[in-house]
Order: structure tokens, then sequence, then C-alpha cells
């Protein structure tokens, strides 16, 4: 009996010292997200993008990443890990996250375990003026003062943000500004804002997709 | 209702496949099912019907090769003993009707307390939840301190260790993919090391005795009773297997003996099978291969979760028939069996379902857990501290340390 028993210990000792130099061998690495397919499903891997939409549902919040590879990612960052998360997530942010790759109908994921697996990096705001052709159809924010606020067509909001002189009109939709988490939004408070860059009417116009995306700074 | 019929007999028939194979276990057909309903027209709730069929008859049927190859499955590993005994005394009959008892009482007791139990499983697991590895840590202790020697909690301590690392560096490391380490993992801890023993066995068969007097419930109701609570506790607190829940329903009922015991850890197994789908819908948490499965398949409202419940009922019914049948066949014939014979070929399917599932890594994963598989009965401790392979990374789960201590280790 003794001679199996120091036989298994040998052999689980060896076999365990085995199996974490693979471990090792294979560590998650920065992946670049178009090059994610099927093929992940299971596997850990690091994404590191810019978050180009989000989403909030009972607690959990609902990232899309973008990154060089112009592959997007869904991430959902379920509320046990969000509630742990000291920092919040933005439209635009950088964010690097290690996860598992998991299918979730149909479509493939990135889900973090733990708050250690996000790591966000803010990105500034752009200045209003700056803002021209060469960026329509890029998600861009925003921040600056509201000079005008119209409500347009059946409850469509229009703000006119106003910074150091440059001015660019915000278009919230009624599903949008009809949403209880949407801001209360009064002339002459600051606002951040973030969404799509597009044209309407030969007008640049900044389309904002969720209410998350408008930020009230300063209430008058 | 033609199709649910079908699909419910074909997973009757792949539940009896893989209850007698030790190597093969539910969560290696379900991806063929799941395959199935992708693009094709049948129904989620068939489908999901043949998962049911296949995980409760999977229950009852895995019992006969635990009884007669003393090969279990996880969840059965703790019956082997006492069934390994019975049979010895030439009452492997008996054993499986002990075995029939349990499943189907534990199961008709389980579907009977869903509706108190609805009422309290939601907030109990909010409550719970951040507290569960506190709870997991305690379960672990308690077993660890029921080996009473000094030498048996060194033992215990260090089998859990071992198991529970390797289980850390196969299931959160991307060696293999987490669901496919999980044959390997449980066939080496419970199945390969459990049929190695017994190749060193070699006395001969007993005469088995058949005893056909009916299946006799009242007399068992404490242990099914006990064995129903630990069973809706495992369904839907992670990382507890039937064994621990079976320990734990021995000591706050103080109940012991062989029957009981064997009547007892059966009735855990159907009852877990049973609330892991309950859970899915109590708690939106998905507590088994299976019920990930059929989460994946649908969403479970309570209109599903009567549905899931009606078939589990229903091919209970069939099951505990054929179990019975199965096992009094096995029990004729068992003598005829060349012993040694069968549990290679059995250790032999094994080792090639692991290749063939998942390569070389998981063969080196399948052979280290069987190493590590081996210590419990040669150093006399139980068998289930090696249940720390799911239980040491779901306690770190919890504690939010998995990423920290992966972290440590450069991983």
């Amino acid at each position: 009996m003794e001679k199996i028993t120091k036989l298994g210990l040998l052999c689980s000792l060896v076999g365990l010292a085995a199996i974490y130099a693979g471990a090792i061998h294979v560590r998650p690495s920065v992946t670049p997200i178009a090059k994610i397919d099927n093929e992940f499903i299971g596997l850990k891997v690091i994404i590191s993008g810019q978050v180009v939409d989000l989403r909030e549902s009972n607690g959990h919040l609902f990232l899309t990443l973008q990154d060089n590879s112009d592959g997007t990612m869904a991430v959902p960052i379920f509320s046990s890990v969000r509630s742990q998360l000291g920092d919040s997530i933005e439209m635009l942010d950088e964010v690097q996250v290690t996860g598992e790759v998991t299918l979730y109908q149909g479509a493939l994921e990135v889900v973090p375990e733990e708050a250690g697996d996000i790591s966000i990096v803010h990105s500034p705001c752009l200045a209003i003026s700056s803002v021209d052709n060469s960026l329509l159809g890029e998600p861009i924010k925003v921040r600056g003062v509201v000079d005008k606020r119209e409500i347009v067509g059946r409850g469509n909001i229009i703000l006119t943000l106003s910074e150091d002189g440059g001015q660019l009109a915000v278009f919230v939709s009624s599903s949008v500004a009809g949403s209880s988490d949407f801001p209360e939004v009064h002339v002459g408070y600051v606002v951040q804002a973030s969404g799509w860059l597009q044209m309407y009417r030969n007008e640049l116009e900044l389309q904002v997709t969720r209410a998350s995306n408008i930020k009230v700074i300063e209430a008058e | 209702m033609f199709d649910v019929l079908a699909f419910t007999a074909l997973g009757v028939a792949l539940g009896i496949f893989t209850g007698f194979l030790p190597g093969i276990h539910v969560n290696n057909l379900t991806p063929m099912l799941l395959a199935l309903a992708v693009g094709s027209a049948f129904a989620p709730m068939t489908l999901a019907a043949a998962i049911v069929a296949m995980t409760i008859t999977n229950t009852f049927i895995s019992y006969i090769p635990a009884t007669f190859l003393g090969a279990p499955e996880p969840g059965t590993e703790l019956s082997v003993l006492p069934a390994h005994r019975l049979l010895m005394q030439g009452k492997g009959y008996e054993a499986i009707k002990l075995t029939a008892i349990g499943c189907f009482g534990g199961l008709l007791l389980s579907a009977a307390l869903i509706w108190p139990m609805l009422l309290f499983i939601g907030p109990a697991y909010s409550a719970i939840r951040p507290q569960m590895h506190f709870l997991l840590a305690a379960v672990v202790i308690v077993m660890v301190a029921l080996e009473k020697s000094k030498a048996g909690i060194f033992w215990a301590v260090a089998i859990f260790l071992l198991s529970g690392f390797l289980g850390l560096l196969s299931l959160d490391t991307n060696l293999i993919r987490g669901d496919v380490a999980l044959m390997p993992l449980l066939s080496g801890l419970f199945g390969v090391s459990t049929l190695l023993l017994s190749l060193g066995n070699t006395g001969s068969m007993p005469e088995q005795r058949i005893d056909d007097g009916p299946l006799e419930m009242r007399r068992d109701l404490k242990p099914l009773f006990a064995g129903t609570a630990a069973g809706a506790l495992t369904g839907i607190i992670p990382g507890i297997g039937p064994s621990q829940g079976t320990v734990l329903a021995q000591l706050a009922t103080r109940s012991g003996g062989t029957r009981e015991f064997i009547v007892s850890v059966s009735g855990v197994n159907t009852a877990k099978a049973l609330f892991s789908f309950v859970a899915l819908y109590a708690i939106g948490r998905a507590r088994s291969g299976a019920a990930v499965a059929v989460e994946q398949l649908m969403e479970v409202g309570f209109r599903e979760l009567v549905f899931l419940v009606g078939v589990a009922l229903f091919v209970g019914g069939i099951a505990v028939i054929l179990h019975m049948k199965l096992g009094r066949f096995a029990a004729r014939n068992i003598g005829r069996l060349p012993y040694r014979a069968t549990c290679i070929a059995v250790i032999a399917s094994i080792v090639g379902l692991t290749i063939y599932y998942s390569g070389l890594i998981g063969l080196l994963i399948l052979a280290t857990a069987t190493a590590i598989g081996i210590l419990p009965a040669v150093v006399n401790v139980k068998r289930t501290h090696a249940m720390g392979v799911i239980m040491l990374p779901c306690i770190l789960y919890f504690a939010g340390l998995k990423g920290s201590v992966l972290a440590a280790l450069g991983l």
C-alpha cells in the first residue's frame, strides 16, 4: 500500500507540474478582435478596444468593443462584476478585458469574471470646434454648454452644444429621450454627449442612441 | 406531441448508453443534441425533453456499472463501496433495488417539494450568494474534520489541494476548454482510479441471489427526505456534488447503515438533477451540464419548468423499470463476465474517448487525475475530497480571488 501511495503521489505531482508548464505556455494574450472566431469558444483571451456601444439592463452593462483590427465584440459585464468595478465605463473609453469567449444566442462574446479582468482608460472629449466632415460615421464624445433645446417631431430632442465658439447639434430620438434614465437637460447645463457623427440636411449632427450617453456635468 | 415522445424516447436511449459506460457522461452528448437544434425544424422544447430524459435515465442506470464494476461516475462514487460490499455478499440486485428506491423516491419527493421550495429558493440564494465562498469552505472543513485521525486529516487536505490545483489548471487556463476538461478530470478522479484498484481484487464473484419482492419505499422515508433536501441544496449551490450532499444529510439526520446510505445518496442524485432545472427558473443559473444545454435552447419560465418536470417524472417511471430489469440482467450474468477483462475494457474505452475528445492534453489530465484519485483509497480517506477539483475553483471564484491566484501563479 505504501508503495502505491508514494507512486500515486509522485505521479500526481509530476502530472501537475507538466500541466502547469503547459498552462504557462498558453497564457491568454491580447488578441485582435477580428481574429476571434468559433475556434476560440471556451478559451480565455485579452481584448483591447474602444467602447462603441453601451447599454444597461437590470444592473448589467453590455458593451461593444471595437479595435484596430476593425472587429467588434460584445462584452457583458454582469451586475455582480459591475458592482465591484470602482470606475464607470463610458462610450469611447479604451477598455481592456480578459475573459472567456462564449457563444450566446449565436453570437460570440467575451465575458469577464471579476472586476480585475477589466481595465479602463477614459478617452478625453473632442473639442467641438475640431469636429468636421472627416469624422463622419465615427463615434465621438464632446462636452459643451446647452445653447438651445428644441423638440421636433414626436418628442425628439435637438440640443445645440457650444464650446469655445464651436457649435454642434445633438439629436436625441424620442425613444431615447423618453426612457426613464434620460437625464433632465435644460439650456445652460454643461453636458457630455457621445454618439455617432452623421450628416442631416447638410449639417453635422451627433446622434445619441442610448440614454446613458448623455451625462449632465454641471446643472445651473 | 408525437415529436416530444420521440425525443423523450431518444433521450432515454442515450441515457442508458451514457449510464452504462462510465467514461461517457451526459455532457459528452448534449453538444450533439444542441447541434440538432441549430437550423432544424424541431422545437427547442422537444430537444430539452430529450436532454431531461437523458439526464434522468443516466442517473438511474449509472448505478449499474457503479455496483457491478465498481466504476462510478461523478456523483455515484460514494455508493460504490457499500454497493460493492452487497455485491460481494451476493446481493448485487438488492443494491440495485435500493438505488431504484433512492432515485425514484428522490425524484417524486423533489417534484412534490418544488412548489414550496420555489417560494424561498430565490430569496435564499440572493442572501447566500455574497457568502457563498464561506459556505463552500465550511462544507470542505466539515468534510475534512470528519476524517478524525491526524493522518486522515492531513491526507484529506492534501487530496483536496492536489485535485483543486488540478481543477484550477485544467478548467481556468487556455490549455484545454473547461467543458472538455471535465470528462478526463472526473473520470480520472472517480472512474479509472477505482477500476484500477478493483483490478487488484482477485476474489471470485459470489453467486448472486435475486429477491423479487416489491419496492418498499415507506421504510426508507427518512433517508429519502434527507437525500432530497441535500439534492435540492446541491442543485442550487454550485460546486457541491451529491457526495458532499449525502455526507451533510447523514450528519444532519444521524442516519447510518448501508441500506440508508445507498438510498439517500441515490436520492440526492435525482433530486440534484431535477433541481438543477428548477434553479434555471428560480435563480436563472445553470447548475449542471444538462441545465446549461437547456438554457442555451430556451428561456425557462414557469410553463417550461412544469413541462421539464413533467418529462422528468414520466421518464423516471420508465427509467426505474429499465433500471431494475437491466440490473437484474446484470446480476444474473455478472458471474459469467470475465471481471478483470471487463474492467480493462472499460478503462481502455475511457482512455480512447479522452484522446478522441480532448487529445494528448486530455490524456495527461486523465493520468494525473487518476493518480490523485487512487490516493484516497490507499490512504483510507473519503474519495469525495477529490471534489476539490471543482470546489477550490468555485471558492476562489466566489471570493473574487481566482484572478489574483492565477496571476500569482503567472497564468
